[in-house]
């Protein structure tokens, strides 16, 4: 039948789970009305601003644009699933704070995913490397400049604790 | 967005027969990344969609010194991207994949689906076309090779069949002397583009003559568009900056483009004049080196 | 208070964590048990008759819970200016005409959005189309289509609610004209015919996004037994809105709470009352359901407020030596179909713009006309972008013309500290001097301005001043905060976060006047239950008056410690330091009392009486009402920030494009309480004018919004950033809590006319209407060669 519910397993956050949902779910609808996570942003709906960003199997997804069936069998990450359960920052989350770089912080969450998934990636992103993986994450408040140096500023931290 | 049915093809043979089974109300899905915003936006409803995107026989990058380069049509614009092999061999293709969209995008979306959506800004068909690339179309009836440089008819639209399914883009070895240039106009640095081009020069080994050359452009026509005009200029010509500015500018001459809220018509014809020269002695600089 | 431990600190934000985590709750976040999704249906034309709507097929489609149309809202009015002489006449629904592509024309709710979606093309309205009218100076000539009958009240007005004994009077537009402005001061003939030299130009500013990225939202649940709305929305300021669902509903005022949530984005978009917010209060109530409302990026951009487009016509006087002597400015404000703040704005464009340069004869004349486009509403600056492009890229011209340098130009012709400028408002810190040498300094001004044409590359020059909270009913805000039983503050005041910053200022404001660390401070606010009035952050007057009045609230707590301590210690107040929840002698640190003591002894010995601190401040101290809006008399502000900005930009000659190279941002904030926030509202505002002055501009054909999307409607990205300085040129302000004074919105007009000044210096050639898109700046130098 037109839109009969369907299966599917998904790891989200390291936690299991098996859902029956509509076919035409996107993954964001997925987190954040079916599991309540929403911490994942939709600002524009159409793929266009990167505030919905989560990384898929390490790779950095818009969720608005992804649709839920295609995750199944796959693990997600989200902006809730960055820090420690016992209230630990992750690295990048510090260097957010420290840096000052978010402001309405209604796209913050996106840009934690895309820098998250690109330092997994890239052990030592050039200021160019950086620019383009977060070309998709726009930003009305900052204007750019904090939060890049944020990313950068843990760039340099793991390349000190190498040493 | 409107409800419909779902199939997860396991097999490029079992989505080839479910394509032919619904091809009048079906969609192929594989990235979504063009597909789901006109589902969203409902500019298409179709009542079954066929998810090839976890089909790893189609998500490949092969090379061979005699029948060259092959690309599963399934293969992400980041690993094409990020291909070491891309980017020894065919690294106008890698350079340009940096330009598609956002990681995010090049991550989901892939190559396949980027040349089915036809849109004629997309930026990889006209490098392709250049690279003289051919796409692999089967369906449960059997299989089909295309140039890409026929496979585009109108904005959006492509020969292919609705049971139809890219399965492979193919390019021939990178030929001798020969180099490729891409170059994109936006406003903002990743923004929409106003004109790209892409432009392929063979220089006569040690020599300033042009043996061979190829341009072709996006956003200036409601399809890819080859300017061969422009092209023929080139050829057994030493390259001096007057023939590629006569080149240029019958470049401009040959496109049709229209005006939308980026660009004019007129203003796009000003950037095609200054894209393909730039692009133009880039490419031939580069190729006397190769 | 020499030594500051806490303000003046670049602390990390308290909203940090909440937001990085993703715990943060934003708007679109609530979800309520039962809530029902609605979406609204909008009208495809410009301007036409409504015969009929149709919606009986659209009520069976099965999860639909109710349609509406203007029938069942009929009469509704609000506005943001709502005044004797100008009645409000926005309303939730059209209702027997629509006048812009764009405008609600039917509501639907239903179990789900899809629902409700699919439920809008079920519905069948049938319209009579009118000639519609686009340009605002075809709008008011004889004959054009006359977009508005005669605007009658159907409420009291919000003056009359604050008690201006002034009658209201309906009004009817003539010619399309919502309003007028016109501020004189000196003599503008006698001031020309002393001028050696006179120039009169053009100047346009598109209407833009604030392009927020949370998009508007709101959720409202009726409780059927209290008879209250509960309302979480995008704001700005709750007490507005409050307000106007109050009118609206007619609802008694404290029969509505607004929660807090956190905001995602404002820069004045989300401030005054809005359509959908009607509705969803509305629908609640009728259906005794919670329901949301959440628009989508395209509605943003077609229904929601957008700036001001701005035709400015200036013609100015100088004498030789470049003193300015005269100034006629016209403005025309395309208002767009309802009037919204565009009166306001055309004055602001002359009140904000007064405080930087002495221009000695002034005439100012605005006018705001009606057309059949979306309408309007302040983003970052509120009218002045829009003339500072004008004046400041004149005056750049007229330095070119009489051989002078801009930056010497505007130091001559600079106001002075402590001045008292034509409207009453006196310059107690003014900081422009300072900030216009530096941001010269760090972009290489001398070396620079006029000597790089060769290589296309140039640099320029712009300043703006901005008010520190304005006069607006009743534009005060008060501030309370408890002593805990640990020592500790609870602060409770009314401000909203929407970026800005201020739930951490306004913290480090009252931890610093009490001796406590940042963590020493719980901090309620805004929600309109729990918190006193606020009225400050959507007027500019944030950390001004919100923060004003918590200052005083702490000073007031502070005494009061002093006070009880002086009695326990046996010492004068005077001698008495707080520090780290304890109060101690200043000659004697160890003889100390702890906050927790204090409290313990105020209670036994006076009546049990725990201590709290109140305090509150008015935007404008001896202001009763508003100033007046049409001929710009009374006092504006009680204290203005300042900025000037430079810029180097690189031309394609070939291409048209523009490159930026580098932004310097000098500004005058007065005592930067949080320096790392404050870096971040300059560098903000420096991008987003580098949008203003390249690339956004809403564009229509015909009414239609053609770039409703982030594709098609380009802001600038990770990418696009060039090299931005930050230098602080504060001067204190004897006023502002602990010396601070506005610092979100003032840096955005001068960044654009820097940049445009530098695009001059560059080509030689002079583009007056912004975006200077690549198309743009090409053409303008074709036409340079013929
Ligand atoms: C915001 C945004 C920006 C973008 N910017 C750029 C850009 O700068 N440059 C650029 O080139 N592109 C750009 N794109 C387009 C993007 O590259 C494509 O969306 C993407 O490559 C499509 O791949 P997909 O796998 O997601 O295809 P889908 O969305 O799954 O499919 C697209 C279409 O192709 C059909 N299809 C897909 N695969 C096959 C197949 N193997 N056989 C037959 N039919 C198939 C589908 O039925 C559908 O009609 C942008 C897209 C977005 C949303
Ligand atoms: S909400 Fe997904 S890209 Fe904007
Ligand atoms: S912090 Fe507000 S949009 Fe980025």
């Amino acid at each position: 039948m037109n839109g009969a519910k369907k299966t599917i397993n998904v790891k989200v956050n390291g936690e299991s789970y098996e859902l029956s949902i509509k076919p035409k779910m996107t993954l964001l609808q997925l987190l954040r009305n079916e599991l309540g996570l929403t911490g994942t942003k939709q600002a524009c709906m159409d793929n266009s601003c990167g505030a919905c960003t989560v990384i898929v199997n390490k790779m950095a997804v818009k969720a608005c644009s992804v649709l839920a069936m295609q995750v199944n069998g796959k693990e997600v990450t989200t902006v809730e699933g960055l820090a420690s359960k016992d209230g630990k920052l992750s690295i990048l989350q510090e260097a957010f704070l420290e840096h000052s770089a978010f402001q309405c912080g209604f796209c913050s969450p996106g840009k934690l995913m895309s820098s998250t998934a690109m330092l997994e990636e890239m052990e030592d992103p050039t200021e160019e490397d950086i620019r383009r993986d977060m070309e998709g994450n726009l930003c009305r408040c900052t204007g750019y400049v904090q939060y890049l140096a944020a990313i950068k500023s843990v760039v340099q931290k793991r390349k000190e604790g190498k040493r | 967005m409107k409800d419909f049915e779902y199939f997860s093809a396991t097999s490029l043979q079992e989505a080839c027969s479910l394509i032919s089974q619904y091809k009048d109300v079906g969609k192929i899905l594989a990235g979504g990344q063009s597909l789901i915003t006109l589902l969203r936006q409902k500019l298409i409803s179709p009542t079954c969609l066929i998810d090839i995107k976890g089909l790893k026989e189609l998500d490949y990058i092969e090379f061979d010194k005699k029948s060259g380069l092959r690309i599963g049509a399934l293969t992400t614009h980041r690993a094409i991207e990020k291909s070491s092999l891309i980017q020894e061999k065919y690294n106008v293709l890698s350079e340009m994949e940096k330009s598609v969209a956002s990681v995010q995008t090049r991550n989901w979306g892939t190559i396949g689906g980027n040349l089915c959506s036809a849109d004629p800004i997309g930026d990889p068909a006209p490098s392709l076309i250049v690279l003289g690339a051919k796409l692999k179309l089967v369906s449960a009836k059997g299989e089909r090779v295309v140039p890409l440089e026929d496979f585009f008819t109108d904005y959006f639209t492509t020969v292919i069949e609705p049971d139809e399914i890219l399965a492979e883009i193919q390019l021939p070895p990178p030929a001798a002397n020969t180099a490729v240039e891409y170059m994109k106009f936006a406003t903002i640095e990743a923004g929409i583009k106003i004109v790209s081009t892409s432009v392929a020069v063979t220089v006569e080994a040690g020599t300033d003559v042009c043996k061979d050359a190829k341009i072709v452009m996006s956003a200036v026509a409601p399809i890819p568009l080859i300017t061969k005009k422009a092209a023929e200029m080139l050829k057994g010509k030493k390259l001096t900056d007057d023939v590629i500015e006569e080149a240029a500018k019958m470049a401009a001459s040959e496109t049709d483009p229209t005006t939308d809220v980026h660009a004019s018509a007129e203003y796009r014809k000003e950037i095609v004049k200054v894209l393909v020269k730039r692009a133009t002695k880039k490419a031939f600089e580069k190729a006397k080196k190769a | 208070m020499n030594e500051r431990s806490v303000v003046g600190k670049p602390l990390p934000r308290i909203d940090g964590k909440a937001k990085l985590t993703g715990r943060a709750k934003y708007t679109t976040d609530i979800v309520l048990p039962g809530m029902l999704h609605a979406k609204l249906l909008r009208s495809p034309l410009p301007h036409a008759k409504i015969r009929s709507i149709d919606t009986s097929k659209a009520e069976k489609l099965p999860g639909v819970v109710a349609v509406i149309t203007g029938k069942d809202t009929w009469g509704i009015r609000y506005g943001f200016v709502d005044t004797p002489n100008y009645p409000a006449e926005e309303r939730p629904i059209a209702e027997d005409k629509v006048r812009f592509i764009g405008e609600t024309v039917a509501a639907v709710a239903a179990i789900d959005p899809d629902t409700a979606e699919d439920a809008l093309d079920l519905i069948e309205v049938d319209y009579d189309p009118l000639p519609p009218i686009f340009d605002p100076v075809e709008a008011m000539k004889d004959g054009a289509p006359q977009i508005h009958g005669e605007i009658t009240r159907t409420t009291s007005c919000a003056w009359e609610d604050w008690g201006v004994a002034r009658k209201s009077h309906s009004y009817t537009p003539e010619n399309n004209v919502a309003a007028r402005a016109l501020v004189t001061y000196g003599d503008i003939e006698k001031g020309f015919a002393e001028a050696d030299y006179i120039r009169e130009d053009h100047s346009r500013s598109p209407g833009t996004s604030h392009m927020a990225m949370e998009p508007h939202t709101m959720v409202a649940s009726w409780d059927p037994f209290e008879e209250k709305l509960d309302v979480w929305m995008n704001h700005m300021a709750y007490e507005l809105k409050r307000y106007w669902l109050h009118k609206t509903l007619n609802i008694p005022i404290t029969k509505i709470r607004i929660h807090k949530t956190y905001i995602g984005g404002a820069f004045g978009g989300k401030a005054p009352c809005f359509d959908y917010e009607v509705i969803c209060g509305f629908l609640s109530r009728k259906l005794c359901k919670p329901i949301r409302i959440e628009l989508t990026r395209e509605e943003v951009f077609s229904s929601c407020r957008n700036s001001h487009r701005f035709d400015i016509d200036v013609k100015t006087g100088v004498k030789k030596d470049g003193t300015i002597v005269a100034q006629h400015v016209k403005v025309i404000v395309d208002a767009g179909a309802y009037k919204c703040s565009a009166p306001v704005a055309m004055f602001l464009s002359h009140a904000m713009c007064d405080c930087c340069l002495d221009r000695k004869n002034v005439r100012h004349e605005g006018v705001a006309v009606y057309t059949n486009k979306n309408f309007n509403f302040a983003r970052r600056g509120h009218g002045a972008p829009q003339m500072r492009l004008a004046a400041d890229c004149q005056y750049d011209q007229i330095c070119e013309d009489l051989g002078l340098d801009p930056v010497e130009f505007l130091m001559k012709n600079l106001r002075k500290k402590g001045e008292v400028i034509p409207n009453g408002d006196r310059l107690d810190s003014f900081g422009l001097p300072d900030a216009i040498k530096k941001s010269a300094e760090a972009i290489g001004w001398k070396e620079k301005r006029g000597k790089q044409r060769d290589k296309n590359r140039g640099v320029g020059i712009g300043i703006n001043g901005m008010f520190s909270g304005s006069g607006y009913w009743p534009f005060a805000c008060t501030a309370i905060i408890r002593l805990n039983h640990d020592g500790t503050i609870t602060l409770i005041e009314g401000d909203c976060e929407f970026g800005q910053g201020a739930d951490t200022s306004y913290s480090q404001i009252a931890a610093e006047a009490l001796g406590l660390n940042l963590e020493d401070v719980t901090l309620i606010s805004s929600d309109s239950e729990l918190c006193p009035m606020n009225y400050s952050n959507f007027l500019s007057g944030g950390l001004f008056v919100g923060g004003g009045a918590v200052y005083n609230a702490a000073l007031d707590l502070r005494d009061k410690i002093l006070k009880v301590a002086s009695e326990v210690m046996r010492a004068k107040p005077e001698d008495i330091e707080l520090k780290d929840k304890k109060a101690f002698l200043k000659s004697n640190p160890r003889r100390s009392y702890t906050f927790t003591e204090i409290q313990r002894y105020n209670i036994q010995k006076h009546a049990g009486d725990p201590l709290f601190g109140l305090g509150y401040k008015k935007a404008v101290p001896e202001i009763e009402f508003y100033p007046s809006l049409s001929k710009g008399t009374g006092r504006f502000t009680d204290a203005y920030g300042f900025t000037a900005s430079t810029a180097e930009v690189e031309v394609d000659r070939e291409t048209g494009r523009i490159k930026v190279l580098k932004i310097v941002v000098a500004d005058d904030c007065g005592y930067e309480i949080n320096p790392a926030a404050i870096q971040g509202q300059m560098v903000s505002q420096a991008v987003q004018g580098m949008g203003d002055a390249l690339y956004e501009e809403i564009m229509d054909d015909e009414g239609r919004v053609l770039n409703p999307n982030l594709v098609d409607y380009e802001i600038p990205r990770a990418f696009d950033i060039p090299e931005i300085e930050v230098i602080d040129c504060s001067d204190f302000e004897p006023k502002g809590p602990w010396g601070g004074k506005e610092a979100g919105e003032c840096a955005r007009a001068a960044v654009i006319s820097a940049i445009v000044n530098a695009v001059y210096d560059a080509t030689g050639v002079r583009v007056m209407k912004i975006p200077i898109t690549p198309e743009r700046m090409f053409n303008a130098l074709k036409a340079q060669e013929k």
